[in-house]
Parts: structure tokens; C-alpha cells; sequence
């Protein structure tokens, strides 16, 4: 018996629970340590607080949100620029902070990295550099948005209307409050949504080559290649 | 490169999409504020002390010369703009940008500030708070400005002060303190303190403290002076005051002292929507090169400035110097302080000493009144330079910044914040430097380009008055106990 053929469904996909948008602002305190040279600034980044790592790491990435290249993080930046020591910079520079879901191990792999360039050359540890480091610490205020997305075409338009501090909220940041190497686009995919493939394509996207509205286009993608799909 | 030829010109505005009507609403509107920039202007004679300048044979065409002789300068001052309202910053900082202060502004609804300086025109920070204060009234968070009061003999010795906490010499007595703190108590005593928040600009008021109450409002001591290298009596002086604050805020992470009390960093700000840096008509910008004698057809190097030691005018024409051997420009040298201040004219004087009769370097001494030429005359140019030898934040970097030029400045005071050397901007150490990079800028125009892009997003993301407005937001909830950071509010 010949069967009437399906129609398309129009239907959207609907999330288990609600994807709510955020955003966050941050102030930055002036920390009490300051380095000289890359002696000083090993020892100042054994003992400063972890707002310090994370201000100087995580969030220098959403300040320069605009430089497509060439900007890492401050740490390697300084090496390069006041101090002149161009390896360990480069040495600085690889750090992928989506490596990392915690700030101890995070100052572990910047401390072994700068130990390890001044044993090598031990002359760099004491040259004053042409500008001091001031280390900073980061308070960050989570602002909720009106934006609210139950399935993938609130989604994008969610991600379309928020402002870039929520780009970095949901898909940098997040990393240190999941505790997990994903993001909560990727994490909001996959649990409830069960797009598990599109979840890894938004995880795979490169934050360091790319500026955050690149980040935001780029997730966008991927999200209306799905939306086209369904 | 200047559009010489009509036909072209219409030809590249269709194929960029203007429409005659549009030409023509353009043209009409800028038409109104070249007219009013124009109502007043005479051919200036040079400043009382000043010799004319003589300028060597050159091919410039005669009203080039006439004019940079005798530039049309303004005579009189133009009554000030109506402030901005929120919604006027939405084209500039976006929709959910103004959504987000608004937001953080709905929770302090109803919470009372008092700003507290010592002048209520003139100088930076007058400037500031009357940009910043019709904003937080807006978003009804009600702000009043008070400004103390002082006898001479008070604000002779907060000049001392000043000069001392920046590292000049200076003999603090017992006097001096006496008549610090008397005319801070008076002060205490005239005013009341009923407010939720209170912030008190830079020292001459910071003895007000002395009312802050256990049980009602929050303190801080916003500085806006470099403290990196003070007098030391004098800091002692003011430390303890400082340290009864709930906070303090500095302007950069290098002008603050060790302090028991929390230091935020609020950058100095500038206003996208005021005189100084709004958009401008590029006929307006045309009309202003003209009335200088500007030829925008070659490259312009320009350094805004008062004509001070600290700003090396002298130091940008010798950089000038070793460009125009290779490529062939002009220096622009606008400021002012030369009229009023008597070591600004010998400054001035000093500087046209060094231009020597090259009419290429073009010396503008401008009244206080000249924002939107100033704001022209940045936008006209193809390198902002901005060679302090000593500098507080550098505001006219910020504003180079923001026009999206690529600039080139010293790296000192709060100029290193702003210019993350060759991705915002280029930081120098000496003439020779200046030079070369004027010199690679002039001649790598989509390097300079990216630069300048780069730099009006740095100036975007941190240097606005909306960023300075989010953080005193941010900086009242967490003080008032309303937001904890990492933590939803």
C-alpha cells in the first residue's frame, strides 16, 4: 500500500531546558606585586592570587578581543615587549588557555615554563625590563540578559543580539566554572539538545586566530548549518 | 589623496552608494556648522612675543602661505552643546552594550551620590563630571556635585601640593598642614553627608573623610594624579586621609602608592559624542585645513599639544626633519598655553625657532575653545604623534585612537596602557625612533591601517565614557554589598 509522503517537519527541535544568556562586566583591582625583571615576576606569580593569573590569562583575552594576531596573553606579551626575550614570549605565547579548567595548574605550566627559560639563560632572570609588570586581579559581575533560547533558532538569535562580554562569558570563561574542557554553547548542545557533533565543531573553534565577533560568526555557522539541516 | 576633479567625485560618491539627496542633507548639514564655525574668524596675528615666520621659496600655491601665516583661528567662544542622553551612545557602543549599563543602573535606582572636587571649570576633571554626572541622573541614580571652597592661601597650598605629590620639592610645615585641614573641616562643617555613596576627587578635598560615618554610605578616593615618585612628607601627610576610604581608584596601574585600602584602575575617558571627538562632515574637516593652510593632498603628521617642554614639540621637528629626506609631508603643531602662560609663549617660541622658514611645519596656537578644529584636524591627519617626554594618561592619544589613526607616541606615563606597541600603535624611546616609524606608517598605509582599526577598538573596549560609566556602576554595587563578583546579580 502506497504510504502519503512525509512532510517536513516544522516543528523546531525544543531543548530539555532553556539556554539563558549572561553577560559579565569586570573590575580591575591594582594587586600589590610588580615585577622588574623575570626573577621578580616568578616570584610575584608563585604568590599572587588567582584573580591575578586569571586577569592576565583569561580576561586580557576578552579586552583584546579585536587583535586577530600576535596577542596571547600579558605575560608573554611583556617578555616580548619589555623585556626582550623573544623565546620565552613565543614559549608564553602557546599557552592555549582552553587547555586548562583550573588556575593552580594554569600557574603551574607559566611558572615551569618561565623556570625553565631562566635556567637555561640565567643572565635574562635580573636585566631590568623597560617597563615594570603591575600585576592586576579581575572582579567579574555576572549580568543575566533578556535573552532567553528553548531551541536552536532563539539560539542564533540570541547569539546574535548579545554584546561580545557574553561570547566570552559562554564560550571562554565558562571553561573555569564547568571545571570542563567545553564550553556552555558546546555543554547546552549536547545535554539538551543532543547535538553532540555540533557541540565538538563550536568546541573546535580557534579563539586565538580569530577576534570574538569572528568567534560569534563562526558559532553562528555552524548553528544555522543545523538549523538548514532540520 | 584630495579629490581634485568634480566629475570624479560624483562618480566615486554614486558608486559608494550616496545618493544626490543624501549628498545633498550632508552637504546642508555640514554647510550649518562650517557656518558656524566660521562666524567668528580672523586672520591670526602671532602671539604677543612671537615673530612671523618667513617661510623659504617654495612651489605651495600663495594662499597656502597666506594662510599658514595668518591661519583663521576662532574669536570667540561657541555656546556649548546640549549634553548626550544614554540612547544617543547606541550607534557608538551597540544596543546590548546600553542594555547592560542600564541594567546594572536599575539596581542603584534611587541610591544617592555625591562627587566632591576643588573647581568646578577648567581642568580634566571638572570636564569629566559634567559629561558623567547628567548620565547617572538619567539613569536615576541621583548625583550631586558639590565643589569645596578655599581662601588663597588653601589653594596656594594645594598647588604645592600637586607639584609635590608629582616630585617637585617642597616644604611642608606645620602651617601648611594647619591650613590644609582647617579649610577641609569648614568644608566638612558647611556640608552635608546623607548621601549612599561619596567620591571625592584627587587630594584638596580628601580631608572630608573625617564624616564618614560607621553606619551610612561608602567612601572613595578617586586620584588623578600619578603618585608614582611623590614627595614624601606630603604623601605621609595624606596617607593616613586616604586610608580611612572604602576604596580608591587610579588611572593607571603605575601611579599608585602601597594603600591598606582596596586600588581599582578606571582609565580616563573621552567623550565619543563631545566637540572634541564626535564625527565630522568631511567638508567641515576640508574647510578647517583651509583655514590653516593645510594641504590634504600630502601626508599630515600632527602632535596636539600645549606648547610645553614635557610635550618635546621641538623633539617632533626633528623627527619631521629625517621623515621629509624620504617622504614628502607636512607637521602640524596645534595647542595652546601660549597666549595666557608666559613659559608656553617662550615654549612657542622655541618651537618656530626650530621650523625655521620650512612652511611645511605649520604652528597653530589655538584658544580653548577650538575642540571641533582640533577634533577636524586629528581626523585630517595620516599620523597622530604624541612624543611626551613626561605625561599624566595622554588623553590625545585616546583621541587619536579613537579616530582610528595610527599613532605614534613615548612610552611613558599612561601612554604604555594605551598602545600595545605595533598592534594599537607604535611606542618611542627618541627622535631617531619617531622617525623611523612615522617613516614605515607613511609608507605602509595598510599596516597603519590595521593599526588604526585596532586602536579605535582598544579605545572602544576601555577608553569611552560608557566603560567609565559601567565601572563606577559596578565599582557602587559591590561596594554597597549588592554584587559579588562571579556571582549573577
Amino acid at each position: 500500500m502506497a504510504t502519503a509522503p512525509q512532510m517536513p517537519s516544522t516543528r523546531p527541535r525544543w531543548a530539555r531546558s532553556p539556554f539563558y544568556f549572561n553577560s559579565a562586566s569586570h573590575l580591575l583591582r591594582i594587586g600589590r606585586e610588580k615585577a622588574a625583571n623575570l626573577q621578580e615576576l616568578l616570584e610575584a606569580l608563585r604568590t599572587c592570587p588567582e584573580s591575578s593569573i586569571f586577569q592576565h590569562t583569561f580576561q586580557t583575552l576578552e579586552e583584546h578581543h579585536f587583535i586577530k594576531e600576535g596577542f596571547s596573553n600579558d605575560f608573554s606579551h611583556w617578555a616580548f615587549a619589555a623585556c626582550n626575550e623573544v623565546e620565552l614570549a613565543e614559549r608564553l605565547a602557546a599557552i592555549d588557555i582552553r587547555e586548562f579548567t583550573s588556575i593552580p595548574s594554569l600557574r603551574e605550566r607559566i611558572v615551569h615554563i618561565i623556570e625553565a627559560y631562566l635556567q637555561k639563560n640565567p643572565r635574562a632572570a635580573t636585566r631590568t625590563a623597560m617597563e615594570p609588570f603591575y600585576l592586576m586581579a579581575s572582579d567579574l559581575v555576572v549580568i543575566p540578559t533578556p535573552y532567553v533560547a528553548r531551541n536552536l533558532e532563539e539560539f542564533a538569535d540570541g547569539l546574535r543580539r548579545v554584546s561580545i562580554h557574553s561570547i566570552y562569558y559562554h564560550f571562554i570563561d565558562a571553561r573555569l566554572r564547568l571545571k570542563l574542557n567545553t564550553n556552555d554553547f558546546s555543554s547546552w548542545l549536547e545535554q539538551e539538545m543532543e547535538m553532540g557533533q555540533a557541540a565538538d565543531r563550536l568546541n573546535r573553534i580557534d579563539i586565538y586566530t580569530s577576534t570574538l565577533e569572528g568567534v560569534r560568526r563562526s558559532i553562528l555557522k555552524v548553528i544555522e548549518t543545523e538549523t538548514g539541516r532540520a | 589623496m584630495k579629490e581634485k576633479d568634480p566629475q570624479r567625485k560624483t562618480a566615486n560618491d554614486e558608486k559608494n552608494g550616496r545618493t544626490r539627496e543624501q549628498k545633498a542633507e550632508q552637504t546642508a548639514k555640514s554647510a550649518i556648522i562650517v557656518e558656524e564655525a566660521a562666524v567668528a574668524k580672523v586672520a591670526s596675528p602671532p602671539p604677543p612675543g612671537a615673530k612671523e615666520r618667513r617661510f623659504r621659496q617654495t612651489d605651495l600655491p600663495a594662499h597656502f602661505i597666506e594662510r599658514r601665516k595668518h591661519p583663521r583661528i576662532s574669536t570667540q567662544q561657541p555656546p556649548p552643546p546640549a549634553p548626550p542622553r544614554m540612547d544617543d551612545y547606541a550607534p557608538i557602543i551597540g544596543q546590548p552594550e546600553l542594555d547592560e549599563i542600564r541594567f546594572l543602573a536599575r539596581h542603584l535606582r534611587g541610591k544617592t551620590v555625591k562627587m566632591v572636587n576643588s573647581t568646578a571649570v577648567g581642568g580634566g576633571v571638572a570636564e569629566i563630571l559634567n559629561r558623567l554626572i547628567p548620565l547617572m541622573n538619567e539613569l536615576e541614580i541621583p548625583t550631586r556635585w558639590d565643589v569645596i571652597t578655599g581662601g588663597n592661601d588653601f589653594y596656594e597650598v594645594t598647588k604645592g601640593f600637586h607639584n609635590a605629590l608629582h616630585g617637585g620639592d617642597y616644604n611642608l610645615t606645620q602651617q601648611i598642614r594647619d591650613i590644609f585641614m582647617s579649610y577641609n573641616e569648614q568644608n566638612r562643617q558647611r556640608m552635608e553627608f546623607a548621601e549612599d555613596l561619596f567620591v571625592i576627587h584627587d587630594p584638596q578635598p580628601a580631608g572630608l573623610v573625617r564624616s564618614k560615618s560607621q553606619k551610612r554610605g561608602r567612601w572613595i578616593w578617586r586620584c588623578h594624579i600619578d603618585l608614582s615618585n611623590p614627595h614624601q612628607g606630603v604623601w605621609d601627610f595624606l596617607k593616613p586621609l586616604v586610608e580611612q576610604y572604602d576604596a580608591s581608584i587610579f588611572s593607571a596601574p603605575a601611579f599608585t602608592r602601597q594603600l591598606s585600602v582596596p586600588q581599582y584602575l578606571f582609565y580616563p575617558s573621552i567623550d565619543p559624542l563631545s566637540e572634541k571627538n564626535k564625527d565630522l562632515p568631511e567638508e567641515f574637516i576640508n574647510k578647517v585645513c583651509d583655514d590653516f593652510g593645510i594641504d590634504r593632498s600630502r601626508p599630515i603628521i600632527t602632535q596636539i599639544s600645549r606648547f610645553d617642554r614635557l610635550k618635546d614639540p621641538v623633539g617632533v621637528i626633528e623627527a619631521y626633519k629625517l621623515v621629509k629626506k624620504y617622504v614628502d609631508c607636512q607637521l602640524v603643531l596645534a595647542g595652546g598655553g601660549a597666549t595666557d602662560d608666559p613659559e608656553g609663549a617662550v615654549v612657542l617660541q622655541e618651537v618656530m625657532d626650530a621650523a625655521g622658514d620650512d612652511p611645511d611645519v605649520i604652528i597653530l596656537n589655538l584658544p580653548p575653545w577650538s575642540a571641533l578644529e582640533i577634533n577636524a584636524l586629528q581626523r585630517a591627519s595620516t599620523v597622530i604623534v604624541q612624543k611626551s617626554l613626561k605625561e599624566g594618561f595622554g588623553l590625545t592619544v585616546t583621541e587619536g585612537l579613537w579616530k582610528e589613526k595610527p599613532v605614534v607616541a613615548g612610552a611613558v606615563g599612561g601612554i604604555p596602557t594605551q598602545i600595545i606597541h605595533k598592534l594599537t600603535g607604535v611606542l618611542v624611546h627618541s627622535v631617531e625612533g619617531c622617525a623611523y616609524q612615522i617613516r614605515y606608517l607613511l609608507t605602509h598605509p595598510e599596516f597603519a591601517a590595521q593599526m588604526g582599526r585596532n586602536g579605535r577598538e582598544h579605545a572602544k573596549e576601555n577608553f569611552l565614557i560608557t566603560v567609565n560609566l559601567k565601572r563606577w556602576l559596578l565599582l557602587f554595587q559591590i561596594l554597597l554589598g549588592m554584587a559579588r563578583p562571579n556571582v549573577t546579580i
